[in-house]
């Protein structure tokens, strides 16, 4: 196995990325901000409904906790847009 | 492709469908044979048809050329949280017969079902096929032998192709075992399928949701690794502000889920579709009552085939190739938030994890 491995080596290939890894690893970023912006509103109202339904406080819990949620999701999403314009 | 296939024969059935009411009366008029009993065919062609993907207790044999069947009970293991958890009650969904309860009703279902002897030969086939295709003469560096040469095809391709290129140099052999063994269990699980008498078992929600919780693990693992857990946990606070930490741990605990259910998803979707389509088409023979169908849809059928066999390879390659891409990008997050040197999005790979671990 040991005198396999220079072989194997000098042949891989692999030295490089792919093409659709370099492409994803450019878009995570901005991948995961369109996530924070749209899962802020998702875990406001969400979790807004279902503590009112526990609470028996219903609508407010889900009124303020929505626009808590849609709030961080722009904030957290203007800041990470912030964050990469700041890397480039 | 396989969309255009599907929504072709929806189309094709739809129509067929559509058009009962006057082929059934006309029917009716010839051969005195009422509405409900062509209606009633349909539904059994849909029904055989989800009768065969879908997951059952019993293993059930098809003599071929004559209507019977020889079906194997397979055992049913059920375990209780409480006293009583697994009488069986009155299926509430309508359907016939005695259903058990699930697990929110504290019985765990741990039953071997025709699926779960899908993955037992699928895992017996591969550790079978590596012990005897594997290079076990040392003193001969090349293999002998056509499946000895398959194997290491495969076994480079995924390494070279997959691991390496998604991955990167440095990191990507570390995780090729697991990349192969998923590569091999789902390319078996898939070829199975395509056997008389056998079932394909990714065709099971659980099963493919069962290997996205794996590559799920092993992502997180990874991120772990190259972030160290303090910086893992960093990442899950969003960079925002403590106070906001409750909105946003929540929502990039969620965010981690999407990747591993596309895979379960697509996975599921992509081998259950292949098996409808192609029952369909034969059903096609028996909802048209046309012997005269099968010239059209046998042909069909069997280029589906053809197209199923060319599937169960590239879907095990596309999720291979998606667990490593996601690997890849949790290794490069980790070690992007760990250094904040500045690289260029998409431009070098952020894999120099020898270095930093050396």
């Amino acid at each position: 196995m040991t005198d396999q491995e220079p072989r194997e080596r000098a042949d891989a290939p692999g030295s490089e990325l792919g093409e659709t890894a370099r492409q994803m690893r450019a878009a995570e970023p901005y991948i995961s901000a369109v996530w924070k912006l749209v899962g802020g509103a998702v875990v406001g109202v969400l979790g807004g409904y279902f503590l009112d339904k526990w609470l028996k406080t219903s609508p407010w819990l889900l009124l303020g906790l929505s626009l808590l949620g849609i709030g961080v999701g722009f904030y957290s999403f203007l800041h990470a847009m912030a964050r990469l314009g700041k890397r480039k | 492709m396989r969309k255009a296939m599907v929504l072709f024969a929806c189309l094709f059935a739809g129509t067929v469908w559509a058009s009962e009411p006057h082929g059934g009366s006309a029917a009716a008029g010839e051969h005195g044979k009422p509405h409900d009993e062509t209606d009633a065919e349909g539904e059994d062609v849909a029904g055989y048809i989800l009768h065969h993907v879908s997951d059952s207790n019993e293993y059930e044999f098809e003599i071929p050329l004559s209507h019977e069947h020889v079906a194997f009970h397979l055992p049913k293991i059920l375990i209780p949280f409480h006293e009583g958890a697994c009488t069986p009650v009155v299926d509430p969904h309508g359907g016939h017969g005695e259903v058990y309860p699930g697990l929110g009703a504290g019985c765990l279902d741990l039953s071997i079902t025709k699926h779960t002897v899908m993955m037992w030969l699928a895992a017996l086939l591969l550790i079978g096929s590596l012990l005897l295709w594997s290079n076990r003469d040392k003193t001969k560096l090349v293999p002998r032998g056509a499946g000895a040469n398959l194997f290491e095809m495969l076994v480079l391709f995924v390494r070279d192709e997959l691991a390496i290129k998604n991955i990167g140099k440095e990191e990507g052999p570390r995780y090729v075992p697991y990349l192969l063994t998923a590569f091999f269990f789902i390319l078996f699980m898939n070829l199975l399928g395509l056997f008389p008498w056998m079932a394909t078992a990714t065709g099971n929600i659980a099963v493919t949701c069962g290997l996205a919780v794996c590559t799920f693990i092993v992502t997180q693992v990874a991120g772990i690794r190259a972030a160290g857990l303090g910086g893992y946990l960093k990442h899950l606070t969003g960079g925002v502000a403590p106070w906001l930490w409750p909105i946003m741990i929540p929502v990039e605990f969620l965010g981690l889920f999407t990747k591993p259910f596309a895979l379960t998803i697509r996975l599921f979707a992509n081998m259950l579709a292949g098996h409808i389509v192609i029952f369909f088409l034969l059903g096609l023979i028996f909802m048209l009552r046309s012997p005269a169908v099968a010239l059209v849809s046998v042909p069909f059928a069997f280029g589906i085939y053809l197209l199923e066999l060319f599937v169960a390879f590239v879907q095990a390659y596309v999720f291979t190739m998606l667990s490593a891409l996601f690997i890849g990008m949790s290794v490069a997050m980790g070690h992007h938030d760990d250094h904040g040197h500045g690289h260029k999005e998409g431009g070098e790979s952020h894999d120099h994890g020898k270095a930093h671990h050396a």
